[in-house]
Parts: C-alpha cells; structure tokens; sequence
C-alpha cells in the first residue's frame, strides 16, 4: 500500500479532478460550507466575499477539518483565487495549489486544462501520492463513473418522486459521496435504492433547482413541507459533481479528464462564446424536461458568475411563461429558513 | 430621469458630449499658444476616444481590461474597456439613471457598479453597437461576465481570451496563439486586416511610450513629488487604451516635460507636501472635494496609484504576440495575491509613501477580496493602511462625512509618524 493510501486531500469546487485525487491514492474531500466554527474569515477575507469561501476559511481557521494531505483549489472565480490566497496564510493548514480553470470547452482550452491537470498530478505526488501513468488514471477514471452512475440512478429515483424524502437523501448522498471513500458511498446508493418505492404526493408541484452550493439536506426537506417536489436539480454541490467521464478508446485519460471537465453540464462561469448567456435556455429546456411547473434559483450571496447572469435567465425564463423564484443565500439554513415564506407563496401560486 | 440623464440619453448624444469635450479642450489649447497642462492633453485623447467609440464610423471592440489594444489599434478597430464607459458615466454625474436600469433589469446591488452601469448603458441605447467583443478572464469574473452579456444584448460575435495566471511552463505560447487567433477573429468580423508592418510601428509607439512613461514615473517618485494628486488619477490604466498611437507618445510627453520643469523649477505638486500616499486599485471616479481636502488641509498628496507602473518589458516588435501575452499576464491583479502584495510593497518603497488608502470598491471580489492580506503586506514595511468603504462609481452611495472623518483619523496618524 502507498503511503498516501487513505489520506485525504480537501478540495472545494466541483470542476476538481476527483478521478486524478484517486489515481495518486487519496480520498478527495469536499470542505463542505456547513459548520459551527466562528466567523472569522471577515479579518482576512472582504464582507462582499461568497459565504462559501468564507465557511471554507472559517473552518480551517477553527480548525474544524480532518488531516488533510494537501488542498486543490480551482481557479474557478475570483472569490475562490481569494480562498487560496487566505488559506496559506493559516497556520497549520494544509499545503495547496491553484489549478487554473479556462472558461470555454474549445479545443485549446482543453489542452492547456490538461497541462494544468498533469501539473496537479505532480503536486500530488509532492504531498505523498502516486503519480499516475495513463493505466492509473483510467482506474480512476473507472472508479469515478462507477460511482457517478450509481448516483445517476439514485438521482432519477429521486427525481422521480418514488423514494420517500428523496431530495434530502440525495443530498445526503452527495455530501457522502464528496467526503467519504466511494465505497463507502456506492454501499449506501445501493441501500437506498433497494429502499421500496413510494407513492408520489399528489399535490407536490414539480420544480426544477439551479444554483450553485446548496449541501444542507434539510433545505430540501423545507421545499418538501412548502409543497414542492424536486422534480429535477442543478447544483455544484449535487449532482454536477459526479458526471460520467467519458473517454476516446486509446486516447491520453489526461486530455479526455480535461475534455470531459470543460465539456460537462456548467456552472455558470463557463460558456460557450457563440452562444452567451445560453445558461437561461439551458435550464428552461430542463425544467420543461422534466415537467417543472416553475424553477427556483439558489445562489450563494455575491456570487458574481450566477449574479451576472440571472437577469438574462430571469428574461428568457419570464419570455416563455416559466415561473421563477431566486433565493440567496449564505450556505446555511437558516438564511434559506428566511425565505419560507416566499418558497410556499410561489408554490402556492403554481398549484 | 433627471436633465443629466436625459443629457446622456442615447449613444448620439454620448457622441455630442464627447466632441464637444474635444473641440472644448482643442480651442483651449490653441488659446494658450499650444501651451497645455499634461492632465488636458490626456483628457484631450480620452475626449477623442469617447468620440470615436460613439460615432458609428469606426469598426468597434468592446473588451476586457488586458486586451491588446495596441494590436486592435493597428488593425483599426476602435477598443476599449468597459468599464471606461463606467467610470465615465460617473464623472459625468449621470451614472445613476443607468445604474437603476440595470437594477430593474434584475442586476444584483451587490455585483460591482462599473458592470452594472455599463449593462444599464447599453440597455438604455447610451452604448454604441460594437463590432466584436473580447472578453478576458482577468482582471475579474464580474468583467467576463459583463462582456458576455453584452455580446448578447448586442448579438455580436464574442472572443474570449484566457490569460494564465503567470508566465510559468506553456503560458505565454498558449495565450500569444489566442492573440494570434483573436486577430484572425477580429479580421474575419471587421473585414480589417492585420497589417504587419502596421502592428511593428504600433509596438514600436508602444515601446515608447513604455520608455517616455517610465521617466514619468521615476519624476514622480521625487520628493516632493511634481505630480498633484488629480494629474496620474487613472493615468496607467486609461493609458492602455491608446497604445500603439502617436497620441499615447504625445501625452506621455507632456507629463514629463512637465514634471521635469516642475522638478527644475522646485515645485511640487502639492506645495509643502508632507504625507505621500499610496492608493490602491480604483480612484472614486465621481466628483467628490476628499484628493482637495488632502491637498489642502492636510499637505497630503496621492503620489502613486498601484496601476501606475510598468509591470511588463518593452515588446520585441519580432515577436509582438508574445510580448504582448506577457504584458496581459503581468497585470497585478492577475495571479496569486503575493504578485500583488509584492508590487504594492515596491511602489510604497519606491515612491516612499507615508501610508495606503484602499478604498475597497464594493461588488469587487477579486479586488477587496485581497484587503486583508495587502494591509498585512504592507504593515510589514511599514505602510499603514487604511481600508475605506466605498462604491467607486455609484456617487448616491457616498458618504462624504464618514469617508472623511476616516481619512481625517488616518492622516493625522500619519501626521505623527516619522517620514519613510
């Protein structure tokens, strides 16, 4: 056994090679927003910074966080460049590197993603891992899609309607997923998918969910007592994490991860430049997709990748009839608490 | 909306505002003998270019804060960043009546309000109809984001260029093939070439100015300094727009012949300057008495803006696209905040500044997302700093009696500390 076998290496965002962290032989784990550390990362981090990466230093400042070999970053916002910078200046905080992430999917976007990601695999190796060949990495690659497709399967349970408190255990289930071994995860997957089959709540209004970092399970449970079902959602902390990578047969696993990354189901700060701001058609094909009567947003307050553009999908939302709800907030409850009020007179309006 | 506002109203009367800026200046200087102060000739070109931008004659780019505008300059495209158009609006005191519009549209209070006035421009028909767009993934994402909404609104063709956050490994190749793709993008959509010969005199008047632009700096670091604090407000930045011209050379010029003579003749900027201050990123761009009340009240004089320097090398006009993907990557705010700390850091040591004012501009993350770790930065050469809370644009959120009172405090801390 490696000696970085077991060992964990924290990441926060969901463009994060996570088949690569398992290839060197460690576990990846997502520093979740959620905790009860004090608020501290105002003295080094601005007021107008996204609660999430704000939750992120406060952990590391209270040092509410396992043994952590090393810590990816991804260059995916200028808030998350910010994290960075404050996390190296934490005493005692684990190493970290910058990966740098292009916002377009074109082809030398790609490769240039690719160069960032051979470079993780040598930071990886730095922090006591293995470095992987092309073998390697396609056992992580496979490792990964296994259990990207065991959550797929939960997930269309869940959007179904058929699993009893669905939406909170898939989320569960994600937060497993990103801070557990995948075997530990595809064990419970498994568990809830024998769970027996429920009927679907008649009076539930469908919905579909977008944003970005929404990890606590009871939120979903609060759409659920405000009348609504989930028919289907969007979020960096869901199911964006765990897309299937695909690869060409005999093609470099580096190029086809770097591919498979840009190339996946976005956030709102990658786009395609020939068709801009397409992020508002995108989620009403999706929401129509599944039947939704309206859609809900959830961001992160002063997230400016989503703020920048939620007036456009607000237009191309209202312009073809589509209801729709944006909440902020700052990753807790209680902020998403607030807004009861409003989730239940939109759900009420869509009956 | 207000007289101001409907002053503004449409790009035909942003093209009246700007030309009559320009015939305004052009005759004051022809009345003082062809004698002008450098701030006029510089506001003389910033008049030309807002001309341009909205005459509907010139092919158009809007685009990205590190956009090689020298490049752009030499295909004859017309460029700019957008946020120019932000920082205009505000000085001009009409920025409100676009910031409310893009408000009502849906745009966030918390985003950064260059952008949101830029989108509540074009939405309200007071930004011209570009050809293209280029968008850059530094200095922020709010830019980008912007950019991106705009090539909506104006259905028109949008190049992205991903700047690397350093020069390490492949970076600088990779974004020199961008440039060069950019250009053939740029051609493909304006019908305008890149002439050769064009871009080398472009890079060589670049080059210049590099050369003429550093001295002005170095004069600026004398003590006193000749410079007041108002001659270099936005100086560094609003200078990449006209690279590559004679006009940029021509400005340049100006402010060190003048520096050098004030310098001569023993006079400083600021008479009986006795606190040199360093200011960090954006000046408030409206009208506002506080740089006066420094001035006066205080001998206290804004010798540097973190902008205001050289951060790249003069381009070798046998490799222009190399050179210039350098100089997009050594924008300060580019990179890891050590980069930035460092320039900053360098700036207080070179200009001997007594203290730094980060005004913090709300909405911008990549900028007050630094705040803390700069005051540590500069604490350790010891540079106090004072951190301000302000919107640099929107004026109705100014509080003129708080930032006051907090820049009062500062200085008379200052005031007390022995000279650097």
């Amino acid at each position: 056994m490696n000696r970085a076998d077991n060992l964990r290496v924290g990441f926060a965002c969901a463009y994060t090679p996570l088949p690569l962290l398992v290839a060197a032989g460690f576990a990846p784990f997502r520093v979740l927003p959620m905790t009860e550390a004090p608020d501290h990362a105002g003295r080094i981090l601005h007021d107008n910074l996204c609660p999430h990466v704000k939750s992120i230093l406060d952990r590391a400042l209270a040092g509410d966080l396992p043994s952590l070999a090393g810590m990816v970053f991804m260059n995916s916002c200028d808030a998350m460049r910010r994290l960075y910078d404050a996390w190296r200046t934490v005493p005692g905080n684990a190493p970290a590197v910058l990966i740098d992430l292009p916002v377009t999917a074109d082809e030398a976007s790609s490769v240039f993603f690719t160069g960032e990601l051979r470079r993780l695999a040598g930071v990886l190796e730095t922090w006591g891992g293995r470095t992987p060949g092309a073998e390697e990495l396609q056992r992580g690659i496979g490792v990964y899609n296994a259990l990207a497709s065991r959550l797929r399967a939960l997930t269309r349970r869940v959007d179904s309607g058929m699993l009893a408190d669905g939406p909170a255990l898939l989320q569960e289930t994600f937060n497993l997923a990103s801070t557990s071994s995948f075997d530990e995860t595809a064990a419970f997957v498994q568990k809830l998918l024998a769970e027996p089959a429920q009927e679907r709540a008649p009076d539930a209004v469908p919905l579909y969910l977008f944003g970005n970092v929404l990890p606590d399970p009871e939120a979903f449970r609060l759409f659920a007592a405000c009348g609504a079902r989930i028919a289907a959602s969007d979020l960096c902390s869901g199911t964006r994490l765990f897309q299937k990578v695909e690869l060409d047969a005999g093609g470099d696993p580096y190029a086809g991860l770097a591919a498979a990354l840009l190339g996946r189901k976005p956030c709102a700060r990658t786009f395609d430049p020939s068709r801009p701001v397409r992020i508002g058609e995108e989620i009403l094909d999706q929401a129509r997709a599944v039947g939704a009567r309206g859609v809900i947003g959830h961001t992160v307050k002063f997230c400016d990748p989503f703020l920048a553009r939620l007036a456009t999908v607000r237009r191309t939302l209202q312009e073809a009839g589509m209801p729709f709800l944006v909440l902020e907030g700052d990753c807790t409850l209680r902020s998403i608490g607030q807004q009861r009020t409003r989730i239940e007179a939109f759900v009420e309006m869509l009956r | 909306m207000d007289k101001k506002g409907m002053r503004f109203r449409g790009a035909s009367m942003m093209f009246q505002f700007f030309q009559e800026m320009e015939q305004g200046i052009d005759a004051s200087i022809r009345a003082g003998g062809g004698h002008a102060s450098p701030r006029k000739r510089y506001t003389l070109e910033v008049a030309r270019l807002g001309r341009r931008l909205y005459s509907g004659r010139d092919k158009l780019a809007w685009c990205g804060v590190v956009a090689p505008f020298d490049l752009l300059n030499a295909m004859g495209v017309t460029s700019c960043f957008v946020e120019f158009v932000g920082a205009m609006l505000a000085s001009t005191g009409t920025v409100g009546t676009f910031i409310e519009a893009a408000d009502h549209l849906g745009y966030s209070s918390d985003a950064c309000s260059f952008h949101r006035s830029v989108l509540g421009a074009a939405m309200q028909n007071a930004m011209p109809v570009p050809d293209v767009l280029i968008g850059t993934t530094n200095p922020c994402s709010g830019g980008l984001a912007v950019i991106e909404n705009l090539a909506r609104h104006f259905s028109k063709p949008l190049f992205i260029l991903h700047i690397p956050q350093d020069e390490s490994g492949g970076n600088v190749p990779y974004l020199a093939d961008q440039i060069r793709r950019m250009a053939r993008f740029v051609t493909d959509h304006t019908g305008l070439p890149l002439d050769q010969e064009r871009l080398r005199r472009s890079i060589e008047n670049t080059n210049r100015v590099h050369a003429i632009g550093s001295e002005v700096y170095e004069l600026a670091r004398h003590v006193p300094s000749p410079a007041t604090s108002r001659d270099l407000n936005n100086f560094g930045i609003v200078m990449a727009l006209f690279l590559g011209s004679e006009g940029a050379i021509e400005v340049a010029e100006a402010y060190r012949d003048a520096f050098r003579e004030r310098i001569a003749s023993g006079k400083g900027g600021v008479p009986g300057e006795k606190v040199r201050l360093l200011w960090i990123q954006n000046r408030m761009q409206f009208r506002h008495p506080l740089e006066k009340m420094l001035e006066e009240e205080y001998r206290a004089s804004i010798v540097i803006d973190e902008l205001n320097d050289f951060n790249w090398n003069p381009i070798d006009p046998d490799e222009p696209f190399e050179g210039l993907a350098r100089r997009s990557i050594a924008i300060p705010f580019n990179g890891t905040v050590e980069t930035r700390v460092a320039h900053l850091q360098k700036l207080a040591r070179q200009y001997k500044v007594h203290g730094a004012v980060n005004p913090c501009n709300w909405g911008c993350r990549q900028g007050t997302g630094a705040r803390g770790l700069i005051e540590v930065g500069l604490k350790e050469i010891g540079v106090p700093v004072l951190n301000l809370e302000v919107d640099c644009v929107d004026d109705r959120k100014f509080t003129e009696g708080q930032v006051r009172t907090r820049l009062e405090a500062f200085l008379e801390m200052l005031e007390s500390r022995p000279s650097p």
